[in-house]
């Protein structure tokens, strides 16, 4: 029976979400939205980095990039292709179905109005006669993952010999290079100027009977929660499954595994392409929930709010990193009101973050399972421990019981 | 379109080169350590026609034939560049490029310096320090305290000793408070745990540090000024003018005082450092663990405090580093990124755990930034690129030769394995 | 039937032979042990065997298979598996998750209940079953050799090399051992086993292989081998102080 109390309080927890935002009525209610909506798109960063780092053991520093890349992929798609009715003559375009297929051309930041992009010359030269249907979001959301996926495969392939320091410095670099790459490149990605998107539901959406805005907060919070959840179902039920086991005996000794008939190869590729899929997948939904994403998401300090969310829900379960990324979320924001002590005043927007990193610190230090993990822990393995000694008790053979003082050899 | 054309060729010819000669080697029962490297210079400089000398030839892989065909393959894109482009200021003024070689390779040395403080953390405890940005900044915003709010006219060089001295203290107290545990198995993935706990402090040092001194920039006062004077008289070319805060020399090429103070700090604490390594009883014990923890332990040595030395020595060295170069570039909370990042790239080029390998990489990576920023048509793409050719050269290490050029294999265990 | 077969191995790393054209057979189940001095190339020989290295040239063929250039997993799933001289048990999981590894890896296809049956009977045979839901780090170290033979079991593999089974390992423990082997054989499958013990590897093999600098100097009955003047002098005049029986 105890054994369901962490099913139980999860279960309390997923309704208390799916409710709060039909309950809620303060007028800071916009805010506390957004805070969660964020809180669940790093909820799913963290528990797809656990899946990575703690059930693999491959410790990548490279997890934001491929969220980069599932943002940047819908953001151009739907930044540059439109459908036509009408050619343009003016931009690059191909026949598609008695329509035209137009590919915008990159323009990059100006200051001055003077240059159009192709598709705006032709929208002039028309006089607002044609009407061109820009590209469905949920399809550049779809690309986007596909395109993390892909590229999590290629460097799952790419770091099979690595490992260790040498894994996390490669994804490192790999992480770097895109984010230089983007801020180079400001004729297509407009670098630090950011690159527009168009929001989640840019006609706005009927559920239920209720009409809701493109820039309500009801929307988003329900696609994000339900990607978080459907993500949290797939790393469940992987983890259940044999490539749960596998990818932990990866983890536990590579060599061994493979002598034991586990294609190391395959499930280390493929444990990197599903978990890249999801942080690209979370990054563009985020990237449309935002509406504008710029090359600053790939800072390491960025990763690194990532990764202390995992270690300190706990590393190596996912839901615990998952809960942990939407706890320390909210109370980073919460703790964001500046106090004065004796005529000081604290800066409660930097202290926040230098107690955090304490708390990752201390946390590694001290509960190296995380803070939220031990406790599903606790009830999930209650009775193994007697279950061992009553079975000792029992048995006289030469295996013994386990000698827990003895240093294995 | 010359140069690129040129570019793809040597591309081409190099990946032929390093699996034709690799294969070579070892069909001759030959150390294939080398192999790859040299059949890709020599493909790449000399085309077909060094593949096919050396595919007939076989010779050992020395030292000299490795730096003579590295050096042969950058003298050939050098060339080359300068024929594709004959109006850039690189391939016209003879006094830039001295100039900007003189520079980087000043600004290479103090790199290298940098990077050696990772490297010896690395090869001792064998963590990859991701602290070692922060030490940087920390040192470089003592220096500008000490000197400009808290003690203002006390001098220059107490306040870096005083810097290096605070820095060494945070990074000895930071490994017997977190890196302890790592030590003795008594967690599962110990490069791993280092890299985490290394990272809660960069993270912790640069908002602490942010929190405290906000997020305005800051720029210390140069350390020493010339006098003005120039030698020999009268000559013409004058060969060493100084004014007070540059130095020129044959009158083509400017040392800033602050660089120039900064190279020859970095090459004194250099060679006391490898007094230190060499001459010494700690440094012989220091070098013994990064050999060999266990045999090291055996003969009398205590691997924790070594451990713990290392990490405070390369946390130092770090902030020594930045504060010596707080004179030269204006400082933030999170200056420490770049130089970081650079230190990452420097240490596996130069072959993760090795000191001199560290400080050639330093000199190379300097020279080629030197050249990249001013020879480079577009420079403002170029500068927006700098920091991913850096990452290019160290993905492209790991996956190729993971030891670097003077890298040794480390065992399994505290090191982590390939 | 069983039938390892390897022509003419040879493996070298840079200039240094380790192995110089082995050459040996193992028919049907067979209880064969592997010694040799240290450096013979033992070790090396293993891990061409099981696909973890790849012999420079030479050929090794698992009944019709061809198996020297398979990787590591598919040379197990074709029915050779191993065990390593330092322990590799997965110490983050339970022994019974140990157990499933190589029960999975090999596409077992009847249910969970089965599965579960076919562990605790393994884990009861070695006198683990108590231990089921520990984690393999809180097992000494005889357990866990234990337990690597127990994944051996749950893999199913003709072929069965055990790398240094005595070392270090408990004399009750022992005896565990050599009912784990004898029934194992006794079930139809070839068993090389490697190891510096000589009075187990006399007292169990039927027949001796002796490598010496990486070349195959004996091979035979343990009598014969006992008695053959170049393991003698391999044994005694390379190696003084080597615990030869």
């Amino acid at each position: 029976m105890r054994k369901q109390i962490p099913n139980i309080a999860g279960g309390l927890f997923l309704i208390f979400l799916l409710i709060f935002p039909l309950i809620y009525g303060r007028a800071d209610y916009d805010y506390i939205m957004h805070i969660l909506i964020t809180g669940f798109f790093y909820a799913i960063l963290a528990a797809s980095w656990s899946m990575l780092s703690g059930y693999a053991g491959q410790f990548s520093f490279g997890h934001m990039g491929f969220m980069a890349i599932g943002a940047y992929t819908t953001g151009l798609f739907c930044h540059y292709i439109y459908i036509s009715p009408e050619p343009t003559g003016l931009c690059w375009e191909t026949g598609f179905f008695g329509q035209w297929l137009v590919v915008v051309n990159p323009i990059g930041v100006t200051s001055t109005t003077l240059t159009q992009d192709c598709l705006r010359q032709a929208l002039a030269g028309w006089g607002g006669g044609v009407e061109v249907t820009s590209m469905p979001v949920p399809l550049g959301i779809l690309l986007g993952t596909i395109m993390g996926g892909i590229a999590g495969f290629l460097i799952g392939m790419l770091v099979l010999r690595l490992r260790a320091a040498y894994l996390a410095l490669f994804t490192l670099g790999f992480s770097e290079i895109l984010k230089a790459t983007i801020s180079a490149e400001i004729d297509i990605t407009r670098g630090q100027a950011g690159l527009e998107l168009p929001p989640l539901y840019p006609n706005g959406v009927t559920w239920f009977g209720s009409y809701f805005e493109p820039t309500d907060k009801i929307p988003p919070y329900y696609t994000m929660l339900a990607l978080l959840i459907v993500c949290l179902l797939i790393l469940t039920w992987l983890a259940r499954s044999k490539f749960g086991l596998f990818v932990r005996a990866l983890r536990e000794d590579q060599d061994a595994a493979a002598a034991l008939g586990v294609n190391t190869v395959r499930y280390k590729v493929l444990v990197f392409t599903i978990t890249c899929a999801m942080a690209a997948a979370a990054g563009a939904v985020q990237g449309h929930y935002v509406q504008i994403i710029t090359p600053n998401m790939l800072f390491l300090l960025q990763m690194s709010l990532v990764v202390a969310m995992a270690v300190i829900g706990g590393i190596e379960n996912f839901v615990a990193a998952a809960i942990g990324a939407i706890l320390l979320q909210v109370a980073l924001e919460l703790l964001r009101n500046s106090f004065v002590i004796g005529g000081i005043e604290v800066d409660m927007t930097i202290w926040r973050l230098v107690f955090f990193g304490i708390l990752l610190m201390v946390t590694l230090r001290f509960f190296r399972n995380g803070l939220i993990a031990p406790v599903i822990h606790y009830f999930r393995r209650e009775g193994v421990a007697e279950e061992t000694v009553a079975k000792r008790a029992t048995l006289t053979g030469p295996g013994g019981g386990p000698h827990r003082a003895e240093a294995p050899d | 379109m010359l140069f690129w054309g040129v570019i793809v060729w040597m591309i081409v010819w190099g990946v032929a080169g390093s699996i034709l000669i690799k294969r070579r080697y070892l069909a001759r029962d030959l150390d294939t350590s080398n192999a790859n490297f040299v059949g890709a210079m020599a493909g790449a400089s000399l085309g077909p026609v060094g593949i096919a000398a050396l595919w007939t030839k076989t010779p050992k892989s020395s030292n000299f034939l490795i730096v003579g065909l590295g050096l042969l393959t950058v003298l050939l894109v050098a060339v080359t560049f300068s024929f594709a482009d004959p109006e850039n200021i690189c391939v016209t003024s003879g006094g830039f490029v001295a100039s900007q070689f003189v520079n980087g390779l000043i600004i290479g040395i103090i790199y290298g310096f940098m990077a050696l403080g990772l490297s010896l953390i690395f090869s001792i405890l064998g963590v990859v320090s991701f602290a070692h940005g922060e030490f940087y900044m920390i040192g470089g915003m003592l220096v500008y305290f000490i000197t400009a709010v808290w003690i203002p006219g006390v001098p220059p060089l107490l306040a870096v000793m005083g810097a290096c001295a605070i820095a060494f203290v945070i990074g000895a107290v930071f490994e017997r408070l977190m890196l302890t545990p790592m030590y003795h198995g008594k967690i599962d993935r110990p490069v791993e745990y280092g890299i985490l706990v290394t990272f809660g402090l960069a993270f912790t040092l640069q908002y602490f540090v942010q929190a405290l001194a906000g997020a305005n920039p800051v720029k210390a006062q140069r350390f020493l000024s010339f006098p003005r004077w120039s030698w020999p008289e009268g000559a013409d070319p004058v060969w060493i003018k100084t004014s007070r805060g540059s130095m020129t020399l044959f009158e083509q090429v400017s040392i800033s005082s602050p660089r120039f103070t900064a190279a020859i700090t970095c090459i004194l604490v250099l060679l006391a450092l490898l007094y230190l390594l060499h001459r010494t009883w700690t440094g012989k014990a220091l070098r013994a663990v990064s050999q060999d923890r266990e045999a090291a332990a055996i003969a009398g040595i205590n691997p924790d405090r070594m451990n713990m030395l290392a990490f405070a020595l390369g946390g130092m060295i770090a902030a020594l580093a930045g504060a010596l170069l707080v004179q030269a570039f204006s400082w933030l909370p999170q200056v420490g990124a770049i130089p970081a990042m650079r230190s990452f790239v420097i240490v596996v080029l130069g072959g993760l755990g090795s000191l001199p390998g560290a400080f050639v990489g330093g000199i190379m990576v300097g020279l080629v930034e030197a050249a990249g920023t001013g020879c480079v048509p577009d420079p403002q793409k170029a500068a927006s690129y700098i920091p991913a050719y850096g990452m290019i050269v160290l993905t492209l290490t790991l996956l190729l030769r993971p030891t670097g050029m003077f890298g040794r294999r480390f065992a399994s265990g505290a090191h982590g394995q390939f | 039937m069983i039938h390892l077969k390897v022509t003419n191995l040879h493996k070298r790393f840079g200039g240094n032979h380790v192995l110089n054209g082995v050459n040996f057979e193992v028919n049907g189940p067979e209880l064969i042990g592997l010694i040799g001095p240290n450096g013979a190339g033992k070790t090396t020989l293993t891990n061409i065997l099981d696909g973890a290295i790849k012999p420079t040239s030479g050929t090794v063929y698992l009944g019709e298979d061809r198996i020297d250039q398979l990787p590591p997993y598919q040379v197990a799933l074709a029915g050779l598996g191993r065990t390593f001289q330092v322990t590799r048990s997965f110490r983050r999981m339970t022994v019974l998750e140990n157990l499933f590894v190589p029960a999975l890896a090999m596409g077992n296809t009847h249910g969970r209940k089965e599965l579960m049956e076919k562990a605790m009977s393994v884990l009861e045979f070695l006198t683990i079953d108590h231990l089921r839901n520990e984690f393999a780090q809180a097992l000494s170290g005889g357990q866990q050799k234990l337990l690597e033979l127990g994944r051996l079991l749950m893999l199913n593999p003709d072929v069965i090399i055990l790398d240094e089974p005595f070392a270090g390992v408990h004399p009750r423990l022992m005896e565990v051992i050599y009912a784990y082997i004898r029934r194992v054989n006794d079930e139809g499958k070839a068993i090389i086993i490697i190891s510096h013990q000589m009075d187990s590897i006399f007292s169990l093999s039927q027949r001796l292989l002796v490598l010496n600098f990486g070349d195959l100097i004996a091979d035979g009955p343990p009598e014969d081998v006992k008695n053959d003047p170049a393991v003698i002098e391999a044994y005694l005049g390379a190696e003084e102080g080597e615990d030869a029986a």
